[in-house]
């Protein structure tokens, strides 16, 4: 065998390799996507391809299921989470990575020894303090709680740390107070990592079931995986409807990361590189 | 640090002092710079003292507490219970159970989501036109909700009629068609890490790309020329200068597992249980699911705080060891 066909021999096995390895990670979705467009009582047909596809899941889901409330939810929640997340993380981000204060390393290294604690272990005291804040069924209990970013933190003030000293200097001669220097000068020159995060924070928000379920009991404000776990619990063979329901949770996450995958790539990962 | 170069700054009598030359501690300038510094870090610093830290010490109050059972107003009626729950939790065979299920999770997932990612990795690592297009398909999964991802594959694991058994029967394998994968006790919990594996896989495959892609050609080639064959080049040359990257999948790994949930609660509940010793246990009861069902369903705030400290003390422990025996951080 001559070296060329050696190395096509090569490339073919690896590309069947990949498409292999796709179409097994991309089943799950696609298989999804073909339950939420069968005939009720189809559910369970192993065609590919439905007979007669329709669109009545998603409208019943929709409108007499309250998909169409769980999804205004999910979006105030996650945009204004996302928004408020990646301001304070940028506001804190700055002062740690420019300024001189009392402190400041220390406190530093003491937000960052929290990235240690498991998550679960703060489901049961921030519930107990919502509770106490009155706050149960609330959209600022959705909210708030997550509101400081530790890791985003982290991200912004690396990020931070990199844009040139001279420029804040420059805007401090000219009389730019504190505030203006931060939002005319940081805020633009900081628009990859504040969109990184602000993205990071709306997916984490959309995705985050546990807490949503734990801090509300009314239907008006379930948030789409919310209202999907209970729709399961009370319509457990109704699996066209599911599905339905599943693509309304995740086609905007998968939306989003389409056009904004660089982002989302670059953000998740640059924890585990630079960190 | 600071104080010192100050103080060094002041005795050279540095008095013209412009709005950035650090001076004597009080200064207007500097009093300012502190006073915006904080202004800017309190909205961050608020929430996190009171909804981060404020709570991991208020768990700490509720895991000597209990509420007696016959109480609605919780928060109102804690009794103090010393370490009871503690004591309570050292001998429920539940919990142990539990932890016992989560390594074993543990087990199963870090070996095969460090082998699927890294074989992604090394098939993305060829000259091949389509490399963007199987990036972002093995990356979008990450992103996606672990809920919605469970669900899905409950109706594709279902039994009698789901897609999997069907595929299984129709190359005469039957003997998952009954109960089906969540169903059974053996395969319950290797069908909820493969699930979980496809999800996470394109996370590390990008960790393990970069890495690799920062290997220079050079010592390939100079292996090739010793005659090293290519499984050889693998094992001597990639594996090891991957190292950082394997650790950092161990210890999120091994986090993940022990915070594991969603993926429970959307796939099995914990179930299907297994009898051990006359005791009905859940074969996917991991320890994150007990503390939902303790603190969701059950109520029991002091028993779940306590037990997220035992959770707490296994994920100080597991970094610990990790990076003492693995110990490969300082490379990075």
């Amino acid at each position: 065998m001559t070296p060329q066909a050696k190395t096509r021999i090569r490339k073919i096995a690896v590309y069947v390799g990949l498409t292999a390895a796709a179409v097994v990670v991309l089943f799950p979705f696609f298989w999804m996507i073909v339950t939420s467009i069968k005939q009720p009582g189809q559910a369970f047909t192993p065609n590919i391809f439905p007979e007669n596809p329709t669109l009545d899941n998603f409208q019943r889901v929709l409108s007499e299921f309250g998909f169409a409330r769980y999804f205004v939810n999910s979006v105030i929640v996650a945009t204004s989470a996302a928004l408020f997340a990646t301001l304070f993380a940028a506001l804190a981000g700055y002062a740690f990575a420019k300024k001189h204060f009392f402190l400041r390393d220390k406190i530093f290294a003491f937000l960052l020894a929290s990235l240690m604690i498991p998550g679960l272990m703060y489901v049961v005291p921030q519930f107990a303090v919502i509770n106490q804040l009155g706050w149960m069924n609330t959209y600022r209990a959705m909210i708030i709680p997550h509101l400081a970013n530790v890791f985003g933190l982290f991200l912004m003030r690396q990020y931070m740390q990199t844009i040139p000293s001279e420029l804040l200097e420059a805007a401090r001669i000219d009389g730019a107070g504190e505030w203006q220097v931060f939002s005319t000068i940081m805020v633009p020159l900081s628009i990859p990592i504040l969109a990184t995060l602000f993205l990071l924070t709306f997916q984490f928000h959309w995705n985050n079931f546990l807490w949503q379920l734990i801090v509300t009991n009314l239907e008006r404000l379930y948030t789409v995986p919310v209202g999907l776990a209970l729709f399961r619990s009370q319509h457990e063979q109704s699996y066209t409807l599911i599905m339905a329901g599943s693509c309304i949770s995740v086609l905007p996450i998968a939306a989003i990361f389409f056009f904004a995958q660089r982002y989302f790539i670059e953000g998740m990962t640059m924890g585990a590189v630079k960190g | 640090m600071q104080e010192g170069l100050e103080a060094r700054e002041a005795t050279q009598g540095s008095r013209s002092a412009g709005p950035r030359r650090p001076s004597r501690g009080l200064r207007p300038a500097r009093v300012r710079e502190n006073l915006s510094a904080y202004m800017f870090i309190a909205p961050f610093m608020i929430i996190f003292g009171v909804f981060l830290a404020y709570p991991v010490f208020y768990s700490l109050y509720l895991a000597l507490h209990r509420v007696p059972t016959d109480s609605f107003d919780v928060f109102g009626s804690l009794r103090f219970v010393g370490l009871a729950n503690f004591q309570l939790l050292f001998s429920d065979v539940k919990f142990w159970w539990s932890v016992l299920m989560t390594l074993y999770y543990a087990a199963l997932i870090i070996p095969a989501g460090i082998a699927v990612s890294l074989t992604l990795a090394l098939l993305l690592n060829n000259r091949l036109k389509a490399v963007a297009f199987y990036r972002s398909a093995f990356f979008m999964p990450y992103v996606l909700d672990m809920l919605v991802i469970g669900i899905v594959w409950t109706l594709i694991y279902s039994p009698h009629v789901g897609i999997l058994v069907r595929i299984l029967e129709s190359v005469g394998i039957t003997a998952f068609s009954e109960r089906g994968f969540l169903g059974m006790p053996s395969t319950a919990m290797p069908a909820v890490v493969l699930t979980n594996v496809l999800k996470g896989a394109g996370f590390g495959m990008i960790l393990y790309l970069s890495a690799i892609q920062n290997i220079p050609q050079s010592l390939y080639e100079a292996a090739s020329i010793d005659g090293a064959s290519g499984w050889q080049r693998f094992r001597s040359i990639t594996l090891p200068l991957v190292k950082p990257i394997t650790f950092f999948m161990v210890i999120i790994g091994t986090i993940s597992a022990l915070n594991a949930f969603v993926e429970v609660y959307a796939m099995t509940g914990g179930g299907p249980n297994v009898d051990v010793g006359g005791r009905a246990l859940g074969a996917t009861w991991v320890t994150g699911y007990y503390v939902f069902d303790t603190f969701y369903n059950q109520f029991r705030l002091g028993y779940a705080a306590s037990m997220s400290y035992v959770l707490l003390a296994l994920t100080l422990v597991v970094t610990f060891v990790n990076r003492h025996f693995l110990g490969a951080e300082e490379e990075r």
